[in-house]
């Protein structure tokens, strides 16, 4: 009897101490909720995360609080972010570590409103995000000596299409679709890919404060593990990885359809791809960041130069 | 299906029912075609008319609404812009206007950043209803809250003229009573110097539209829609679609360009119709813009809906004409059976009357028509085909009694030539054959030999004419020949002898071809007298076949009396091979009209000229049978061979 007590007490003090062990972690991506996270959402709903031992709460970022705000305040631990911004943010100050890549390609896009090339109509009114993500298109803009009229826009799709702007930034998984759905005529004519020329610079990534990351580079190796196992289930599952979706964009009260979710998520795990390679390589790639450190720096974007050793954990 | 064609085939009446109802059909059916493609036009340009013109009611109504809210809009803003020094009072504005225009839901007067430095960047004055019906006013903006890129602000100032924004969801943070779908009218306003400062917005709720509009339903089915003017749905009977999906969702993933058409017709402020496919069922949308808005009304009806009665009447219609066909298909068979029914009795009894039955009686129902008349003529056949058949009956007789007459007649005439060969079997110095073969039962040509000592009496003769005459006539010079021959006379003797017997009393004026020979069988020397015949082919050994030359020819035997006949001689004829024929031999045609011919009687001769005298004549008449390959003979043939050894 004493051993059974005994027994049972240990296994108990086991399972708390695995409990205790359990590394809380609060993820949140840089935008509300769609296929552009799909991977960190398979990785939690399928338990990868719970796997590696860490306890994720997924938080995404509201009106009043964007996804670097908390970062910086210390509600969240981990973020997405596009590599000019996290390379604007360093240079700002807050180092950050980039401990997942996932975007390999670059999915700016702008849509003329004629059928016309964007960049052949110099001194046109461009929308843009009011929020950001559009380094890369004021640095093309400047170079190309574009003369653009940036409008910084919450929405995009009603003003293209009312004529209040004349075209509009967009990025290829989401508004582009959603400037397709709002009956838009996109051609290979009126739809300039940053991809496609010289401005290749890859976008998402997984972020943390170097500070932190100093602190729990275990948990970290962990999180960036079970997030690409998450975007590699993706690839695989891609219906299943949707109905995932879907639950957090309704939870979220996004307004959007799963015809647009399952665009995205296609374009989002295309752009994971390596153009030289073919292959997913979760890796930051040297030779972009020195393309985007040289088109930040001249566009004064960057007031040093972030290296690429800035970013990395190593 | 073969049997069915075949019944239908063996059958007038059913043939010619299933010919009329198929001809009826196709009368009826093109009747029918062109029926209802009016029809269908008709109804469809009446619903079309019904659908717009509930279209244009609804229409009108939103519009006037819209009119009086963007009068009401510009009242406020000539007001603003005369008290744009008087910032506190922008709330004031604000409540009352909502307070007096009752579609109102909100009304914000949102400003430029540090137009009022005091109030720093973010100053929109908003005054807006509760869930609980009271009114709130606050002012908006903050780095949560950029009110100066949302559309209300930005669409107006961007277009510089007043616009309505597409509906969204009232997401202001600093505000959480109101998180309603609204619309917004927005108008710049522009301070003394004409500058934009900021942006006038009145907001609606989507409530009292989605109402008025979703209450539009011609018929039964039917719903509408409303789209944005980035084809956005802001009324559907669906409510997941609203903000969430737009006209051109479904084209999103797969190509639909009916529904792209529709959609592009609707953003662009068209008005019409269009044929869809909704959920896959045929529907017809009617579409209108609203106003100035950029918004657009659908009605999307089904077309089952619109077409539905008519559908019904047509599938009535159809079941009624293929029932009439199938009745009218029996009564047809019916009475056209009833109608030819004395036809197939017509048959019935012809058929007997075919097989022999001839006094077999014939319908007759009096009637006048076509098939009375056929009766008749065919009862006036049996009869004259009874009096036909009785005549040839009773000629048969006849005929048949003469050709028996004939018949023996003919065995007397055959009776009458030497027919036993060879003739002189006790002799081998005599090789001789002879033939005659009649054109009809009896002939006129003779031939005849017989040994009167060392001498052999021969000739072949050919009487002018055919048949029976010409039997008697032949019949009457063998006997001639014979008598006189027998008394030793040499041949021209003979032939003045038989000449002057025939030629009494010939009223006729009959006479005889004839060649008379004597030959004498110690010898060799050949007497002959050639009375108006043909020359006799000789064949002297190692020579080639020739006519005998002849140097009288006398003329024919019988036909003027009392006149001299010259004989002439071969010293010695001994191993020559002689033919003696009538000109039946060398005038045999072929259905050609070919005569067999002189030259070709010697090219034979020369073959032939070596074998007995049997076979000579055997093959002779093998050759002219195949000459004539089937002709009918056209007279008689009479051959005679000798050859003395």
């Amino acid at each position: 009897m004493n051993r059974l007590i005994r027994s049972v007490l240990l296994v108990a003090f086991l399972l708390l101490a695995m409990a205790a062990r359990a590394q809380k972690i609060t993820f949140t991506p840089q935008w509300t909720a769609q296929s552009q996270f799909a991977g960190y959402y398979v990785a939690q709903e399928m338990g990868y995360y719970k796997e590696a031992g860490l306890e994720v709460e997924i938080v995404h970022p509201s009106a009043s609080m964007s996804a670097i705000n908390l970062i910086r305040s210390g509600k969240s631990q981990i973020t997405t972010l596009q590599l000019c911004q996290a390379m604007q943010i360093i240079d700002e100050g807050l180092p950050l570590v980039n401990i997942l890549q996932t975007s390999m390609n670059n999915a700016l896009v702008i849509v003329s409103r004629k059928d016309e090339n964007p960049i052949e109509q110099k001194g046109i009114r461009v929308g843009t995000w009011s929020v950001g993500f559009d380094q890369i298109a004021f640095c093309m803009s400047l170079k190309e000596q574009l003369d653009y009229k940036w409008i910084p826009v919450a929405s995009n799709s009603t003003l293209l299409v009312s004529g209040a702007i004349d075209a509009t930034l967009a990025m290829s998984y989401n508004e582009y679709y959603l400037l397709k759905q709002s009956g838009v005529r996109l051609t290979d004519k009126n739809v300039y890919r940053f991809c496609d020329h010289d401005y290749n610079v890859q976008e998402d990534g997984v972020y943390m404060i170097r500070k932190y990351y100093e602190e729990h580079r275990d948990d970290a190796r962990r999180f960036a593990e079970a997030s690409r196992r998450g975007w590699e289930w993706a690839v695989e599952h891609p219906e299943e990885t949707i109905d995932i979706v879907m639950r957090y964009v309704t939870e979220g009260e996004v307004v959007t359809n799963r015809p647009l979710q399952r665009l995205q998520l296609k374009e989002i795990l295309r752009l994971q791809v390596d153009r030289e390679s073919g292959k997913r390589e979760f890796r930051l790639r040297p030779d972009m960041v020195s393309l985007a450190n040289s088109l930040m720096t001249e566009g004064q974007m960057l007031f040093n130069e972030v290296t690429y050793e800035d970013l990395v954990s190593e | 299906m073969k049997r069915i064609i075949q019944n239908y085939r063996s059958s007038l009446s059913r043939g010619l029912s299933l010919l009329a109802a198929l001809l009826a059909s196709a009368v009826f059916f093109a009747a029918l075609v062109f029926m209802f493609a009016q029809s269908r036009r008709a109804v469809k340009r009446e619903a079309m008319d019904h659908a717009s013109v509930v279209l244009d009611n609804t229409v009108q109504r939103v519009n006037t609404i819209i009119s009086r809210i963007e009068g009401a809009t510009g009242n406020l803003l000539w007001n603003l812009t005369r008290q744009l020094d008087h910032k506190d009072s922008m709330l004031v504005y604000a409540e009352a206007f909502i307070r007096n225009n009752p579609y109102m839901q909100g009304c914000s007067i949102g400003f430029e950043p540090y137009y009022y430095k005091d109030e720093g960047k973010y100053f929109s004055p908003y005054a807006g209803y509760q869930d609980d019906g009271s009114i709130i006013t606050t002012v908006e903006g903050s780095p949560e809250y950029e009110y100066f890129y949302m559309d209300w602000y930005q669409l107006c100032k961007l277009l510089d003229r007043p616009a309505w924004t597409d509906p969204f969801l009232d997401v202001d943070p600093d505000f959480e009573g109101s998180s309603d779908m609204i619309v917004s009218y927005g108008m710049p306003i522009k301070d003394g110097q004409g500058n934009y400062v900021g942006t006038l917005s009145a907001d609606l709720s989507l409530d009292w539209l989605s109402e008025t509009i979703s209450a539009v339903k011609p018929y039964p089915n039917s719903y509408s829609v409303m789209v944005g003017r980035n084809g956005t749905f802001f009324v559907h009977p669906d409510p997941t679609k609203l903000l969430y999906e737009s006209i051109f969702t479904e084209t999103l993933e797969k190509d639909n360009p009916d529904r792209m058409a529709l959609g592009l017709a609707m953003v662009n402020g068209e008005e019409g119709v269009q044929k869809v496919k909704v959920g896959g069922k045929p529907c017809y949308v009617f579409y209108k813009p609203l106003g100035n808005t950029g918004w657009s009304v659908g009605i999307v009806c089904l077309e089952k809906d619109i077409l539905g009665r008519l559908n019904r009447l047509r599938n009535d219609v159809i079941f009624i004409f293929i029932v009439g066909i199938l009745l009218m298909l029996l009564a047809l068979g019916r009475i056209i059976r009833r109608q030819l029914k004395p036809l197939e009795a017509l048959a019935v009894q012809t058929e007997a009357i075919a097989g022999g039955e001839f006094s077999k009686t014939l319908p007759n129902d009096g009637r006048k028509d076509e098939i009375g008349r056929l009766e008749q003529s065919f009862s006036n056949m049996q009869h004259s085909l009874v009096n036909y058949i009785e005549e040839m009956k009773r000629t048969t007789a006849a005929k048949a009694s003469i050709e028996n007459e004939l018949k023996v007649a003919s065995d007397i005439q055959m009776s009458m030539v030497p027919r036993i060969f060879p003739p002189f079997p006790e002799r081998d110095d005599i090789d001789l054959f002879a033939s005659m073969t009649p054109a009809k039962e009896v002939g006129g040509d003779l031939y005849d030999f017989f040994l009167y000592g060392d001498s052999l009496y021969f000739c072949v003769g050919d009487v002018s004419g055919k048949g029976v005459p010409a039997s008697l006539f032949m019949a009457v010079t063998r006997n001639l020949f014979r008598i006189i021959a027998q008394q030793g006379y040499s041949p021209k003797e003979i032939a003045n002898r038989i000449n002057n017997a025939l030629a009494v009393e010939n009223e006729q004026g009959m006479f005889v071809t004839m060649f008379i020979g004597r030959a004498d069988l110690k010898t060799g020397r050949l007497e002959f007298c050639n009375c108006g015949h043909n020359p006799p082919v000789i064949c002297v050994p190692g020579e080639p076949a020739r006519f005998l030359p002849i140097k009288h020819v006398n003329m024919a035997l019988g036909m003027i009396d009392e006149i001299k006949f010259h004989g002439e001689s071969v010293d010695d004829v001994r191993g020559w091979r002689i033919l003696i024929y009538t000109d039946g031999l060398t005038e045999a045609e072929n259905p050609s009209y070919e005569l067999f011919g002189t030259e070709h009687l010697i090219e034979f001769m020369n073959e032939n000229a070596d074998q007995p005298s049997r076979v000579v004549i055997e093959r002779i008449q093998e050759t002219v049978e195949l000459h004539r390959s089937g002709a009918i003979p056209s007279d008689d043939i009479t051959l005679l061979c000798l050859k003395l050894l």
